[in-house]
């Protein structure tokens, strides 16, 4: 019965009771599409970057990263490529030969990344020929070509078919320089990204960074990074261990240790939505204390009542918590529901952030950013809001339980 | 055999700034089946006399006995349950539960003693039959007229079958008709059943039909009239 009387009692002043149940939901409501737009911007950010290079695992000689000294090789790429064909989560793989270089055209120099990739294999692990905007992914031709960032291209007022030049250190420690026509210029939206980095044939860079005193080199071999794209990202760790005993001796880096930012990116934003959320229940918290300790001050004769015939005080403070859970129980799935269907809207349509494209760019987010949450969340908030109502109804049910029936009901 | 007993009961508020003396020791022996007002002035001690019987405070000085046991010193949670088992209350504001119907309220109390459903009902809808509110079992008091209430009251402050039941000037918010029916009830179940009850009143109606009368003044018993 004191069930049902705390359910009752929940809808004796329904006005009341609807508004801090819809505060509740509206938190929840907040909360969820804070946490659906910040993981779909966590995942824009981490998949531009997948997409744009790092790809979901890299291989490098140890130590090459450092200092990118290119006397740190890696395995012959034939018997590299056999490995890794032989893994079956692997969906592809690009070989690359990275230098760090200078641009340079008439307008300036610049330093960049060069990669020198196979465009097949490219192709097949990045998202560069897609984010073409003016040329094409290595198209038939003589002499050497480059794809080159738009942000590049600006700063340094290149266009399609211009000449660049690019400035860096050989094998054999000697300063190379050698002229690139721009066949491509591509836009990933990452604005630091499309300034410093510029894709260029694996074949035209080994061929120009092997002295052409050596004759025992094969051109082919030459690589520094392996880039893998599997099938399945949640497969990162598996393959990444796999991977470092089937290649002792070499570097094997998941794209968080890649590019450090995105774990950092991961984490902090993982940070903010708790934030966000622990704000909006605390705010909950406060609404919720109101809401109850009126509803309690308002019975302060007819709980002294139940006290003065009977009912301990342990039951009184079940009752006035389970008053306040019931209320968590009513908004919770109202407010579960509204922030799914807005999830799942914003999942599919996307949100259009392109007001702010410029600055988003330049963090390397692109303009649409689509919500997204794990399905943990749902449970997540569910519970958080059990835990508010119950940390909520602490202090009314205190007060609740400490009134002295004679001084409650005034007389007797 | 005495179910209440009182001796020198004394009750002071505010002993430490403006000491109120509101009973200056009472002894009184109330036996079982008795149909006891308590009457009095205003500020006589009457109701201050009924929470100590009822152990809703303590005395000063002086202990109370209910069946036997010293209820004065004992702690808050073993006097809640205390009441619970030995002692009915009938408000003056009839204080029904209001989110209850008429048989949940006569159910309360025996619901709080983990009685069975079968029980519980079974002696509810007794209850309100003795009291003349069978038809109004599914009521909930906003729907039931003062009188009605009072005898949902009195039906509540008998269903688990205490020692005694203590009513506060329970008709002072009745008319004519409805006081005469309440205390109709009230004596029958005094009668037939044996139920002690002590009232504090200042209605005549109700001191015309007790059987004993204690008269407080100041404080103090004035005067013990048994008819």
């Amino acid at each position: 019965m004191i069930p049902i009387m705390a359910w009752r009692n929940v809808w004796r002043s329904p006005t009341r009771s609807w508004v801090v149940i819809t505060a509740i939901a509206l938190g929840i409501w907040a909360a969820l599409s804070l946490t659906g737009f910040a993981t779909g911007m966590m995942k824009s950010y981490v998949n531009s970057a997948i997409e744009n290079s790092v790809g979901h695992l890299q291989i490098h000689a140890p130590g090459f990263t450092e200092e990118y000294d290119l006397q740190n090789q890696l395995p012959p790429a034939s018997e590299l490529s056999t490995q890794l064909e032989a893994l079956p989560q692997l969906q592809a793989y690009s070989m690359r030969t990275v230098v760090s270089s200078m641009a340079s055209s008439s307008q300036g120099a610049r330093g960049v990344m060069v990669k020198g990739v196979e465009p097949q294999q490219e192709a097949a692990v990045s998202a560069i020929e897609d984010k073409l905007v003016e040329g094409e992914f290595f198209p038939e031709m003589r002499g050497n070509a480059v794809l080159i960032g738009q942000e590049l291209a600006e700063k340094l007022n290149l266009k399609l078919r211009s000449k660049m030049v690019l400035t860096f250190q050989g094998l054999d420690r000697e300063i190379t320089a050698a002229a690139f026509r721009v066949v491509g210029i591509f836009d990933t939206g990452n604005t630091p990204f499309d300034g410093s980095t510029v894709f260029v044939e694996r074949a035209d860079l080994n061929r120009l960074i092997i002295p052409q005193t050596d004759s025992t080199m094969v051109q082919s071999d030459l690589v520094y990074e392996a880039a893998l794209l599997l099938h399945d990202v949640n497969q990162v760790d598996t393959v990444a261990a796999l991977l470092e005993t089937a290649l002792p001796g070499q570097e094997v880096k998941t794209y968080r240790e890649v590019s450090p930012d995105l774990e950092l990116y991961e984490s902090q934003i993982q940070n903010v939505s708790m934030i966000y959320l622990v704000v909006i229940l605390l705010a909950l918290v406060f609404g919720i204390i109101n809401t109850m300790l009126m509803a309690v001050l308002e019975r302060i004769k007819e709980l002294g009542m139940l006290m003065a015939i009977g009912m301990n005080k342990l039951r009184v403070f079940s009752m006035i918590v389970l008053e306040t859970i019931l209320l968590g129980v009513v908004a919770t799935p109202i407010g579960l529901l509204l922030g799914y269907l807005t999830i799942n809207y914003v999942r599919e349509n996307g949100i259009d952030m392109s007001a702010y494209s410029e600055g988003m760019a330049s963090y390397g987010l692109s303009q649409i950013i689509y919500f997204d949450v794990e399905p943990g969340v749902y449970s997540q908030m569910a519970i958080g809001v059990f835990l508010t109502a119950i940390l909520a109804a602490i202090y009314p049910a205190l007060k609740a339980i400490r009134l002295k029936p004679v001084d409650a009901l005034h007389s007797f | 055999m005495a179910v209440i007993t009182t001796k020198g009961v004394e009750k002071v508020y505010n002993p430490d700034k403006i000491p109120v003396k509101a009973l200056k020791g009472v002894d009184l022996e109330i036996e079982a089946g008795e149909f006891t007002a308590i009457v009095g002035p205003s500020g006589s001690g009457k109701t201050t006399l009924l929470n100590i019987i009822g152990g809703l405070d303590r005395p000063t000085a002086g202990y109370v006995e209910v069946g036997g046991e010293d209820i004065s010193q004992m702690s808050d949670n073993v006097l809640i349950d205390f009441r619970k088992q030995h002692i009915g209350f009938v408000f003056q504001a009839y204080n029904l539960i209001p989110v209850l119907t008429a048989r949940e309220n006569v159910e309360f109390v025996m619901l709080l003693q983990n009685r069975s459903k079968t029980e519980r009902h079974a002696r509810a809808d007794e209850l309100l039959k003795a009291v003349g509110l069978e038809d109004k079992v599914h009521k909930r008091p906003a729907e039931l007229s003062g009188g009605q209430q009072q005898r949902v009251a009195v039906a509540r402050a008998l269903a688990p079958k205490p020692t005694f039941i203590l009513a506060d000037e329970p008709t002072a918010n009745l008319d004519s008709e409805s006081t005469a029916n309440l205390l109709d009830i009230m004596a029958r179940l005094n009668q037939e059943e044996g139920v002690t009850f002590v009232f504090s009143t200042h209605d005549q109606r109700v001191i015309d039909r007790a059987r004993r009368v204690v008269t407080l003044v100041d404080g103090r018993v004035d005067e013990d009239l048994r008819r």
